[in-house]
């Protein structure tokens, strides 16, 4: 990911969608949703838009994004299918290489 | 020089005739990519069975989606004003919008790595897309500024 000069972070906003992970059973484990390194994308951006899709604070957004940028992806929500693949249309929307695969 | 503000809960983003016009270009130039070059290629699935489903019944509506946040730039860069005032939604469109088109102009340059602004010679660094990554950059980092604040 691209460097960023984001400004300090604000408080978390009201997130688009509910925290990956309440929806767990054991007959549907989750799926991974899975974020992947790219070297154009901002890394601010990367923070913003996994606060806004997932709801996490800005702390969690941030070491998520550090952890796509240094390991080269993260898991960043573990969902039902379906929601899974909701999650990851909604990330190729902003443009994040995004994939899902059997947690 | 374009700039993104907040002035009393409202959202303005300011350019210039010159700044439009960049951005008319710009956008005119590389959205026919947009879904062509491999980083803007929505790919979920490994499994290719799921990944066909995938864009037979997701890829459509991503794509309608891009075009949306596309419209919202077009709209705003030939609307004739320096100050365009934005709602929440229109403002997270043009940092959608700019990052697709930025990740459009970078897969055109084949850039693969981190590091590639730091790496980039001389004649990557005149290059029409290397200008247009670092500008369209610079207005998405305002824009996020003012959406994180």
């Amino acid at each position: 990911m691209a460097p960023s000069t984001a400004q300090p972070p604000a408080p978390a906003e009201t997130p688009i969608e509910a925290p990956a992970g309440s929806e767990h059973t054991v007959r549907d484990p989750g799926w991974d949703v899975l974020v992947w390194n790219d070297p154009i994308t901002l890394m601010s951006y990367v923070v913003l838009v996994f606060r806004r899709l997932f709801g996490y604070d800005f702390e969690t957004a941030t070491k998520l994004m550090l952890q796509v940028h240094h390991e080269g992806k993260a898991v960043v929500a573990t969902q039902p299918r379906e929601q899974a693949e909701v999650s990851v249309s909604r990330l190729h929307g902003f443009g994040l290489q995004a994939t899902m695969g059997r947690g | 020089m374009a700039e993104v503000r907040k002035r009393r809960g409202r959202i303005q983003i300011i350019l210039d005739a010159d700044e439009r016009a960049a951005l008319v270009m710009i956008v005119g130039q590389l959205a026919p990519s947009l879904g062509q070059v491999r980083p803007t290629v929505p790919v979920a699935y490994d499994d290719p069975e799921f990944q066909a489903e995938y864009d037979r019944w997701v890829r459509p509506e991503i794509e309608r989606s891009r075009e949306a946040d596309l419209d919202v730039i077009r709209d705003c860069i030939g609307s004739g004003e320096d100050v365009t005032v934005l709602t929440e939604e229109q403002a997270l469109a043009w940092a959608r919008g700019l990052n697709l088109l930025r990740i459009t102009a970078g897969g055109i340059m084949g850039v693969e790595k981190d590091g590639w602004e730091q790496q980039a010679d001389d004649a990557v660094r005149r290059s029409p897309e290397f200008r247009v990554l670092l500008a369209l950059g610079l207005i998405q980092e305002e824009l996020i500024a003012v959406l994180e604040g």
